[in-house]
């Protein structure tokens, strides 16, 4: 049956992209398919792979998340200035990462009440929130970033255990709780329910709103440890350190083929379209594209891996917004 | 426009005091009595080291020469803004207004120049402008434009790095966004310098847009790619250099191939002496964030004639850059002392950094 089929190529889809990618610059570039780069790769998608774990979820449910800049950048300056650093005299250690996980988590936590309670499309409260954390992250910063001397945080984000960049570990670790998250509880499972069909959704008596709270305050959650863990690595808290997360977030959930609608896709593909992601930009340094090039290789092979992803879905009848 | 005329001799005898151990002959009648000055600086933010000290700079202008009345004024990246908040002010007790402008995009320096023009107010600009544009066109309250080089900026840390790796070795550059100007001419001054260096070729090129969290796995791509073969790293700003430089650091190499910047961001300053850098560039914030308003109050206060008078070299120049090495880098980590620039803000040594006609 076509459904069938179609439903088969969705999900394999995704893994095939990236299979692909991997192979056309193993071939094209002789120092890509190397050990060492499968880390530094792993090392550049680590971040990322915790974003779009958290975005999954609010676009599983027809949601949109465009607050991650501005969350990463909360946090990176809350992490910062509690570790031991050059600006305040705190030195909270770990704890600090727990602090700016939460402030993120705080902030996703006002997303989705704003947004279940109050009825305002997620589009607009998520750029409100953008703006504002920004601006939080601004004050915080004032006229001297704080740089980060804590040298056990700085070897988390820098270091490797055997081999493996520890951030990457932290990443795999996000990406298992997403899955777990998504499989085996009714969060996940409503996600994708609500996505479908929130009308529906909301006359079976599910609670929806609930759901979308957790969502949101989940996808703060993890932009907040990416902003915190990113600080980490370049060693200060900075306004900018989330720049560039949100498209590219977006964009590796959706090649991954999770839908934009919201019902469809899942934490796996996500984490595929991240390293696909991961990959492109990776491989185009070493296959030697042009930089004046790489922005459109770059945007051509994404509308070509999205195209890959989508294909088995043109069925007549599918509305694409 | 009409003159102050009631300027008090003893207010004259004053503000001539201040200066009184360079003073020229005085060249003009004074324009305002000096209670009457007002400075504004006029920049994007001051969340940034940079914004940050100009602010300083003027403060610190305004308290040598004893002027009250100073004006901050941040438009938060919004080129509407600089232009609106400069017609508000404006508005009351133009001509005794000097503004001294980091424009927030080339494009706002017109309307800022005519909006001067049209109040009688004065101004200084710096970096760049539109091109066609100059003070000297009958735009008599342009009092002058402060350009900076971003080719000499380029040529100078270029060859401080190939020097550093012995003028010989691959090295690798991180620009900044490519469709800006000074991205543009920085990188031409590493090109410029690569040319006479035969021994040092550019192993790669990429663009992290200034940002230093995407500099970062853009160098350990290329440390992954190249390994061994990098022996300097050169980056079009102090923020995409640090991103390496955490890079290098994560595989132990921080502070063993040498990596140069521009900018003069006080984190490159401390990188430098502690050697993990080998240089940057600054064009001085604390001098760009006075030197409009010295100029301004010596206009104001007649020690100079008024600019229409002034030959072109002298309304349109190009800023000389401070390099910043292992050798000097100490200096330039302490707070501003007015000494230091007490020689550059003199009525008669206002072009004491020119170096020569800009465009």
């Amino acid at each position: 049956m076509p459904a069938t089929v179609g439903l088969e190529l969705r999900s394999w889809a995704p893994l095939l992209a990236l299979i692909v990618s991997c192979v056309g610059f193993g071939l094209a570039a002789p120092g890509f398919a190397t050990v060492e780069n499968l880390w530094t790769i792993a090392d550049r998608s680590a971040i990322p792979l915790i974003l779009a774990v958290g975005t999954t979820f609010i676009i599983l449910q027809g949601s949109i998340d465009l607050s991650i800049e501005g969350v990463m950048a909360a946090s990176s300056l809350t992490f910062a200035m509690c570790v031991l650093n050059n600006r305040t005299g705190l030195d909270l250690g770990l704890f600090s990462l727990v602090l700016a996980t939460c402030a993120g988590a705080g902030l996703g936590l006002l997303t989705g009440l704003v947004t279940a309670c109050l009825r305002v499309p997620s589009f607009m409260v998520t750029l409100g929130v953008w703006s504002a954390s920004m601006g939080i992250a601004m004050l915080l910063s004032g006229d001297q970033p704080p740089l980060i001397k804590d040298p056990m945080l700085r070897a988390l984000g820098l270091g490797r255990s055997l081999a493996v960049p520890n951030l990457f570990l932290v990443a795999v670790a996000v990406v298992l709780l997403g899955y777990i998250l998504q499989s085996y509880t009714r969060f996940g499972r409503y996600s994708m329910v609500i996505g479908g069909g929130e009308d529906m959704a909301r006359l079976l008596g599910l609670p929806v709103d609930g759901y979308k709270v957790l969502a949101f305050a989940f996808g703060g959650l993890l932009s907040g440890l990416g902003g915190a863990l990113e600080s980490a690595r370049i060693g200060l808290g900075h306004v900018d350190v989330g720049a560039g997360q949100m498209f590219a977030t977006i964009t590796a959930v959706v090649i991954g083929g999770t839908s934009l609608g919201g019902g469809r896709g899942g934490v796996l593909q996500s984490a595929l379209g991240t390293l696909t992601l991961a990959v492109l930009t990776n491989g185009m340094i070493f296959v030697g594209i042009s930089p004046y090039a790489q922005k459109s290789v770059q945007g051509a092979l994404i509308l070509l891996a999205a195209l890959v992803t989508t294909w088995p879905l043109r069925s007549r009848l599918r509305i694409v917004k | 426009m009409t003159r102050a005329m009631s300027c008090p001799a003893a207010m004259t005898a004053c503000v001539a005091g201040i200066v009184i151990a360079a003073t020229p002959a005085v060249a003009a009648e004074p324009i305002c009595d000096k209670s009457e000055i007002r400075l504004v600086n006029s920049m994007r933010e001051i969340a940034q080291p940079y914004h940050a000290n100009l602010d300083k700079g003027g403060r610190l202008f305004a308290a040598w020469a004893g002027l009250k009345n100073y004006v901050l004024q941040l438009n938060q990246g919004d080129s509407d803004k600089q232009i609106s908040l400069m017609r508000l002010l404006v508005a009351a007790n133009p001509r005794c207004t000097v503004f001294n402008v980091e424009p927030n995009a080339d494009l706002v320096v017109k309307p800022m120049v005519d909006a001067a023009n049209r109040s009688g107010a004065w101004i200084v600009t710096h970096w760049a402008h539109n091109e066609g544009l100059h003070p000297f066109d009958g735009n008599d309250h342009w009092i002058a434009h402060v350009a900076v080089d971003s080719l000499e900026a380029g040529v100078a840390i270029s060859t401080r790095l190939v020097d550093a790796m012995g003028r010989t070795g691959g090295v690798v550059a991180l620009q900044g966004r490519l469709d800006t100007d000074p991205a543009r001419k920085r990188f031409a001054g590493l090109q410029q310098v690569l040319q006479h260096t035969p021994g040092v070729t550019l192993l790669d090129q990429q663009t992290a847009n200034w940002d230093r969290t995407a500099a970062f796995p853009i160098m350990q791509t290329w440390l992954t790619k190249y390994g061994g073969r990098i022996k300097g790293v050169w980056a079009a700003n102090d923020d995409m250099a640090l991103g390496a430089l955490e890079a290098l650091r994560a595989v132990g190499l921080a502070g063993k191939i040498p990596v140069v910047g521009v900018d003069g961001i006080p984190e490159a300053i401390a990188a430098v002496e502690k050697g993990e850098m080998v240089a940057t560039v600054s064009s001085d914030a604390y001098y760009q964030g006075s030197i409009g308003l010295a100029m301004g109050t010596c206009v104001l206060t007649g020690q100079v004639p008024l600019p229409a008078s002034w030959p072109k070299e002298h309304r349109e120049f190009y800023l000389r850059l401070v390099v910043i090495t292992h050798d000097n880098a100490a200096q330039y980590l302490r707070e501003p002392q007015p000494e230091t620039y007490v020689g550059d803000w003199q009525c008669d040594k206002l072009w004491s950094r020119s170096t020569g006609k800009a465009f």
